[in-house]
């Protein structure tokens, strides 16, 4: 349960990535924390990469299986934004879909969970230089696609 | 990683993730080893007792409840007995050696059930 509130809220954001309904990025959450608890997987030394991999194999799976897919409105959106910005949060959702798997991966990783691309590279196998590169283009991207948004901001 | 990236990581920190709904696990059901364990125990079990019943049973024996038809003078229940053991302990003692002779197999007479289980 400690997983479930340190990761949950990355991991929904990052199911919501493939999945865009977000109760049925819940209960791939969910699932994937179920059967952890079932001890069919022991919890590996990076839990955060264990994690991280599950949920994307089972929004993957979702996505094969032909769910639903759902308009992504404010109900599904998986962010908030502090300054109660949720034209933003929901732009942020969409760029982020957007984005290759491995960058998505790298920028949620590094910004919303809090790793150090050290360890972004440890919990993804490849080199620092791959995950900082990732990363980089991955930044480049968002700041393109919300640049409409940050109106008042120095981009 | 410029001035301009790391502006640009405090913007996107400014939107927080939702928390999701509260896990709430299914109560965890005993591994399946151990469900396979219960189930051949019960089963264990229930052989055990049928197996008593049948070699414990009176038909196995021979031994048969011995039923009749007389009265019993005194009703063999708790009250009556206890009363007639306040008041007149040797007529308890006759009502209960006569209701023995009809309520639990005879072994006096030539062709008391007990005698005859013996011979067989």
């Amino acid at each position: 349960m400690r997983l479930y509130h340190e990761h949950g809220p990355t991991l929904l954001v990052y199911a919501s990535l493939f999945v865009a309904d977000r109760s049925i990025a819940e209960d791939l959450l969910h699932q994937v924390f179920a059967k952890l608890l079932e001890g069919a997987t022991s919890i590996p030394d990076v839990p955060a990469a264990y994690l991280y991999r599950a949920v994307r194999n089972a929004a993957l799976n979702a996505r094969r299986n032909g769910f639903r897919e759902t308009a992504l409105d404010a109900a599904n959106s998986c962010f908030v934004h502090r300054g109660g910005d949720t034209e933003a949060a929901l732009a942020l959702q969409v760029a982020l879909a957007e984005l290759p798997d491995d960058q998505r991966e790298a920028v949620v990783m590094r910004i919303w969970s809090g790793m150090t691309l050290e360890e972004v590279a440890a919990a993804t196998g490849v080199s620092l230089n791959t995950v900082a590169s990732r990363y980089r283009y991955a930044l480049q991207k968002l700041r393109e696609k919300l640049k409409p948004l940050r109106k008042t901001e120095e981009l | 990683m410029d001035g301009n990236d790391e502006q640009f990581e405090n913007y996107l920190r400014e939107f927080e993730a939702r928390r999701p709904r509260a896990f709430q696990p299914m109560r965890q059901s005993a591994p399946d080893g151990w469900r396979r364990l219960a189930a051949a125990a019960s089963v264990m079990v229930a052989l055990g007792m049928s197996l008593s019943l049948v070699l414990h049973s009176p038909r196995r024996h021979g031994l048969q409840t011995v039923t009749t038809a007389q009265p019993i003078r005194v009703p063999l229940s708790i009250v009556p007995l206890t009363k007639l053991a306040a008041t007149d302990p040797a007529r308890l003692d006759a009502e209960l050696t006569a209701a023995s002779r009809q309520v639990l197999p005879d072994f006096r007479g030539e062709k008391s059930t007990l005698r005859v289980l013996a011979k067989e």
